[in-house]
C-alpha cells in the first residue's frame, strides 16, 4: 500500500458515493411526493391528478434508475477497496448494511418493477399501494444505510477485542444519535430537493404558458407547500447537529469553526492517547459547511416567496422573477447536499472509524496503485456520463411536459390477439 | 448458525443465477432473436417486467456476503478485484441500457443502448465465468492462466441456453420461431426447467470450493434470523411478479 493508492481509492469513492448521492436526494425527495399525486388521483380519479403522476413518475423514474446503478457500485467497492473496514469492524458494521437489501432495497426495487411496467394490469388500488412501499422502503433504506454511517462517526455499542470490533450493545448502535439527527437532516433535505425540483419545473412551465397551467399551477404550490417546511426543518435540525458533532467530533467542529486554540488542545490530547500523528481533518472543511447553510437560508427565503405568490392567478412582474429564479435554483439544492456530505465525510479523517481504524489502515491489503487507476478512470468516466445524460434526460421530459411521458401510456395494440397464459 | 447462514447465502445466490440468468442471457441473445429495432424491442419486453427484481439477488447475495461472511467477501474481492470490477461495469452498462433505450426515439441512440445491453450481458455472463473457472482452479490464489477461459466458455453457453430457454417461453412470432432452436423434444417448459437447473448448479459449485463454514461472522445470529423471517415475504412479492406477467409478451413494454 502506498499513498498514492490510498488517494485513489478515496477518490474513487467520494465520486461513486458523491454521485449515488445526487441521485439518492431526488429519490427520498420525489417518491413521497408522486405517492402523495397519485393517492389523491386514486381517490378521486381526477384526469389532472392521473396526469400529473404520470409526469413526476416519468421523472422519478429517470432519476431512480441511475441512482440504481451508482448504488450497485458503491455496496461492491467496500469489498474491493475497503477491506480492512471489514477485517476490523464486519461483524458490526456488516450488519446495517445486509439489513439494507434485505428488509428495503429487496422489496423497493420488485415493487418498482411492479409499479413501472404494472400499470394498468394491477388493481389501481393495489397498484397505489406498490408506490407507498417503494416509497416506505427507500426511507428504510436511508435509516440502515445512516446507521451504519452514523456507526462512523460515534462507533457506539460496540467493543474492541484484539484487533477486532464486537458488538455487546445492540440497541444503542440502532439508536445512535448521531445517526437518528442525521437521518432526519436528510430527510428534510430530500424533501426540499423534490419539493424545488416539482417547483422549479412547473415555473418553467407557467412562465411559458404551456399547456397544462392547471397541472403545473397545483403542482408548483405542492412543490412550495413542501419545500417551505422542509428547509426550515433541515436548517433547524442541522444547527442542533452541530453539538453533536462537538460532542462525537470535537476536532471536525474546531477545524470548521476555525478555532485554533481548541485545535491544539484537541490534537495534544489525541497524541497522548492514541500516539503522535496527525488528528485534524482538512483545513477547508468549514467551506463546504458554510456553504451549504447559506444556500440552506436563500432556498427558504425564495420558496417562502414563492409560496406566498403561488396563489395568485394573474402573474406580475414580482411573480414572474421569482418563478425564473425558481427554475434556476433547482441546481441549489444538490450542492447544499453534496456540500453537507463533503462536510461529514471529509470532515471525520482521518478515521473511517472514528477514533479505532484510520482510513488508511482501511484499505484493502491486496490494493494496488496501477488497478485503482483504472477503475478510478473507468467507473468515473462513466458516472460522469450517467449524470450528464440523466440531468440532460431529465431536462427534456421536463420541458416536453405530460404528453411525453411513456410511464403508464396507454398499451401499444398488439399485433395478434391475446394468447394463453403458458406458466 | 453455520448451516443457516451457509444455507440462504446459497438460496439467494442460486436465485439470482436462475433467475438473472433469464435477463442476462436473453439480453446477450438479443441481436440473435431480434433483428430488428421493433422486434428487439418485444425481446426486451419479455424479460423488462423483472429484470430489477433479477439482480436484486445478486444484492441480496452481496449483502449476506457482508452481513455473514465479512472476512471471505475481503479475500474473494481481493482475489478476484479486476473481474468483479469488469462484471459491475457490463452489470452497469447493461442497466443503462435498459433504462435508457427507450428514451429518445432514434435508430442510432436505440441500436446504440442494444448494443450495450447486449455488450454489457456478454461481460457480466463472462466475469461469472472467469469467477467461477478461477475459484475452482485456484480457489482464493488465482494465477495468471488462461485457463478459466473454459469457465467462460462454459458460462456463455449455459447462459445464452437459459435465455433463449426463457425466451422461447415469453415470445411469440418470429423471435420465437428463434428461441426455439434450443428447444428439446420435451417441450418448451422442460427445457427452461433443465437450464433452470444448470444455472442453479453454477453457485453451489462456487460455494462448495469456498471456505464458507470457516468464515461465518460471529455474530451472525440477527441479520441469519432476520434473513429467514423476512424470506417468504421477499419470495412472495416475485412470485405476484411473475404471476402478473406470466403471458406472452403481445406488445412493447415501457422500455
Amino acid at each position: 500500500m502506498n499513498a498514492e493508492t490510498l488517494d485513489l481509492a478515496r477518490l474513487q469513492f467520494a465520486i461513486t458515493a458523491g454521485a449515488h448521492f445526487l441521485f439518492v436526494a431526488l429519490t427520498l425527495g420525489l417518491a413521497p411526493l408522486v405517492a402523495a399525486v397519485q393517492t389523491r388521483a386514486t381517490v378521486s380519479g381526477s384526469e389532472t391528478h392521473w396526469r400529473m403522476t404520470r409526469f413526476w413518475g416519468q421523472l422519478y423514474v429517470i432519476n431512480y434508475g441511475m441512482g440504481i446503478v451508482t448504488g450497485l457500485v458503491m455496496e461492491f467497492q467496500f469489498g474491493l477497496n475497503w477491506s480492512g473496514l471489514t477485517t476490523v469492524a464486519g461483524d458490526v458494521f456488516g450488519a446495517p448494511l445486509a439489513m439494507e437489501t434485505l428488509v428495503a432495497f429487496f422489496l423497493e426495487s420488485t415493487f418498482l418493477g411492479l409499479w413501472i411496467f404494472g400499470w394498468g394490469r394491477i388493481n389501481r388500488w393495489a397498484h397505489l399501494a406498490l408506490i407507498w412501499v417503494v416509497t416506505l422502503t427507500a426511507y428504510v433504506s436511508a435509516y440502515w444505510i445512516i446507521a451504519a454511517n452514523g456507526w462512523l462517526q460515534n462507533p457506539v455499542g460496540a467493543e474492541r477485542h484484539g484487533g477486532r470490533m464486537v458488538l455487546v450493545d445492540r440497541a444503542a448502535m440502532l439508536t445512535n444519535p448521531d445517526a437518528l439527527i442525521a437521518l432526519a437532516h436528510v430527510l428534510g433535505a430530500g424533501l426540499l430537493t423534490g419539493g424545488f425540483f416539482l417547483a422549479g419545473i412547473s415555473a418553467f412551465h407557467l412562465r411559458r404558458a404551456t399547456a397544462d397551467l392547471e397541472l403545473f399551477r397545483r403542482s408548483l404550490r405542492t412543490g412550495m407547500i413542501v419545500a417551505v417546511p422542509a428547509a426550515l426543518f433541515t436548517l433547524g435540525v442541522g444547527f442542533n447537529q452541530f453539538a453533536v458533532v462537538d460532542e462525537h467530533l470535537p476536532m471536525k467542529y474546531a477545524v470548521s469553526t476555525g478555532d485554533t486554540a481548541e485545535q491544539a488542545r484537541l490534537q495534544a490530547e489525541l497524541a497522548a492517547k492514541l500516539g503522535p500523528g496527525d488528528y485534524s481533518p482538512p483545513d477547508w472543511i468549514g467551506v463546504p459547511a458554510d456553504l451549504m447553510i447559506q444556500l440552506g437560508m436563500v432556498l427558504f427565503l425564495l420558496a417562502t416567496v414563492n409560496l406566498a405568490l403561488a396563489y395568485r392567478r394573474r402573474a406580475g412582474i414580482v411573480t414572474r422573477i421569482s418563478r425564473r429564479l425558481l427554475t434556476w435554483s433547482i441546481p441549489l439544492p444538490f450542492v447544499a447536499v453534496l456540500c453537507g456530505w463533503l462536510f461529514r465525510e471529509v470532515g471525520r479523517q482521518p478515521w473511517t472509524i472514528n477514533q479505532i481504524l484510520r482510513t488508511e489502515d482501511a484499505l484493502s491489503p491486496s490494493a494496488s496503485a496501477g488497478s485503482m487507476r483504472l477503475t478510478l478512470i473507468g467507473f468515473t468516466a462513466l458516472f460522469a456520463v450517467l449524470i450528464a445524460l440523466d440531468a440532460w434526460l431529465l431536462g427534456r421530459f421536463a420541458r416536453r411536459g405530460p404528453d411525453g411521458s411513456a410511464l403508464g401510456a396507454a398499451p401499444e395494440p398488439a399485433a395478434e390477439p391475446e394468447p394463453v397464459p403458458n406458466f | 448458525m453455520d448451516v443457516l447462514a451457509i444455507g440462504l447465502l446459497a438460496f439467494a445466490a442460486v436465485g439470482y443465477f436462475v433467475l438473472a440468468g433469464t435477463d442476462l442471457g436473453t439480453g446477450m441473445m438479443l441481436f440473435f432473436l431480434g433483428r430488428d429495432p421493433a422486434e428487439r424491442r418485444l425481446v426486451i419486453a419479455a424479460f423488462a417486467p423483472f429484470f430489477l427484481g433479477n439482480e436484486i439477488w445478486l444484492v441480496l447475495t452481496a449483502g449476506l456476503l457482508v452481513g455473514l461472511f465479512h472476512e471471505l467477501e475481503g479475500e474473494l474481492f481481493g482475489a478476484l478485484f479486476g473481474t468483479v470490477a469488469a462484471l459491475l461495469a457490463g452489470w452497469v452498462i447493461r442497466d443503462v441500457g435498459l433504462w435508457l433505450r427507450g428514451r429518445l426515439d432514434a435508430p442510432r441512440w436505440r441500436l446504440f443502448w442494444d448494443g450495450a445491453i447486449a455488450a454489457g450481458s456478454w461481460t457480466v455472463t463472462g466475469a461469472w465465468g472467469w469467477i467461477v473457472g478461477s475459484v475452482l482452479l485456484y480457489r482464493l490464489d488465482p494465477e495468471t492462466s488462461p485457463f478459466p477461459l473454459i469457465g467462460v466458455a462454459a458460462a456463455w453457453a449455459l447462459f445464452a441456453l437459459h435465455g433463449l430457454a426463457f425466451a422461447s417461453l415469453r415470445l411469440r412470432g418470429a423471435p420465437h420461431e428463434r428461441a426455439r432452436t434450443v428447444t428439446g423434444p420435451s417441450g418448451e417448459q422442460v427445457t427452461f426447467a433443465l437450464t433452470s437447473i444448470g444455472m442453479a448448479v453454477i453457485p453451489l459449485v462456487l460455494g462448495a470450493r469456498l471456505p464458507l463454514r470457516d468464515t461465518v461472522t460471529e455474530s451472525a445470529e440477527f441479520v441469519a434470523g432476520t434473513t429467514a423471517a423476512v424470506l417468504p415475504v421477499l419470495v412472495a412479492a416475485q412470485i405476484w411478479t411473475w404471476w402478473i406477467f406470466r403471458r406472452r409478451v403481445t406488445a412493447p413494454g415501457y422500455l
